[in-house]
């Protein structure tokens, strides 16, 4: 059951997941399919049911403009968190990798039961941290070692 | 009237033979000799400094885009099991790791 594993909703007892998680929808991706482009709005959150989706950004590779895979989102896992986090719009791409299910959660659905909620809303926005806080260690440690590359090959 | 008439007359070929003379030693200088003929083919056989047992510069072999997004591909997701094994314990030395992509060795 998906309430149970998402990081979204770490903590949270049963009911109060499955009522989160009811404030949402599932959406079917296919194979291939984009949920979102870079630069878009963002009005909602995504949690991986089932499935792998790829979130990618523009490189240019041979002259040509190529989505980079940046990071891969399994089962249980958000994304999309710019639906929640100002300036709210979508700063990668993101598409589904195999057949894939995702629940969307809309901002305004979201805060609204968190008004009414808010011990609900303050663990939900606890875990949204850690799940940025985890890709912003992750990508400063691979960041650091990318310019330690660049040094050692510039400065042998 | 009479007296410049005839040295004017008289001059005329010695200017006319003196002119002849001139053209005859410009185009004379200007041809190279035998010997100047024979330095000058022997500088241009000679190799130059720079150009000396000189190789052709290697160009690097182009690869397909689609194996070079694979590699991309690969590399990010080793980096990024590096850095999540370098989260699980931070250390100096797990920031310089190597990994086995094809990119960065």
């Amino acid at each position: 059951m998906l309430s149970t594993q998402a990081d979204l909703l770490a903590t949270l007892s049963k009911d109060e997941a499955d009522r989160v998680m009811a404030l949402g929808r599932p959406l079917t991706m296919p194979a291939g399919s984009v949920l979102f482009d870079l630069g878009a709005p963002a009005d909602r959150v995504f949690v991986v049911e089932r499935g792998r989706v790829a979130l990618t950004l523009p490189m240019q590779v041979g002259g040509v403009e190529e989505d980079v895979l940046v990071e891969e989102k399994q089962a249980g896992e958000t994304f999309g968190w710019s639906g929640l986090v100002p300036p709210h719009r979508y700063t990668l791409k993101a598409g589904a990798a195999v057949e894939s299910v995702v629940w969307t959660l809309p901002r305004a659905a979201l805060l609204e039961h968190f008004a009414a909620r808010p011990e609900i809303g303050y663990i939900v926005t606890r875990n949204l941290a850690a799940v940025i806080g985890r890709r912003l260690q992750i990508f400063q440690t691979m960041w650091l070692r990318e310019m330690q590359r660049v040094v050692e090959l510039r400065y042998p | 009237m009479l007296m410049l008439l005839t040295i004017l007359l008289g001059s005329l070929p010695v200017l006319v033979l003196g002119c002849a003379l001139f053209v005859r030693l410009a185009q004379a200088e200007g041809r190279p000799t035998a010997e100047e003929r024979q330095t000058t083919r022997r500088a241009l056989q000679r190799p130059r400094f720079f150009t000396a047992g000189a190789t052709p510069p290697l160009r690097p072999a182009r690869i397909p885009v689609e194996a070079l997004l694979s590699q991309i591909d690969r590399h990010i997701r080793l980096e990024q099991a590096a850095a999540e094994s370098f989260l699980e314990c931070p250390t100096p030395e797990g920031l310089r790791s190597r990994t086995l992509s094809t990119l960065a060795n």
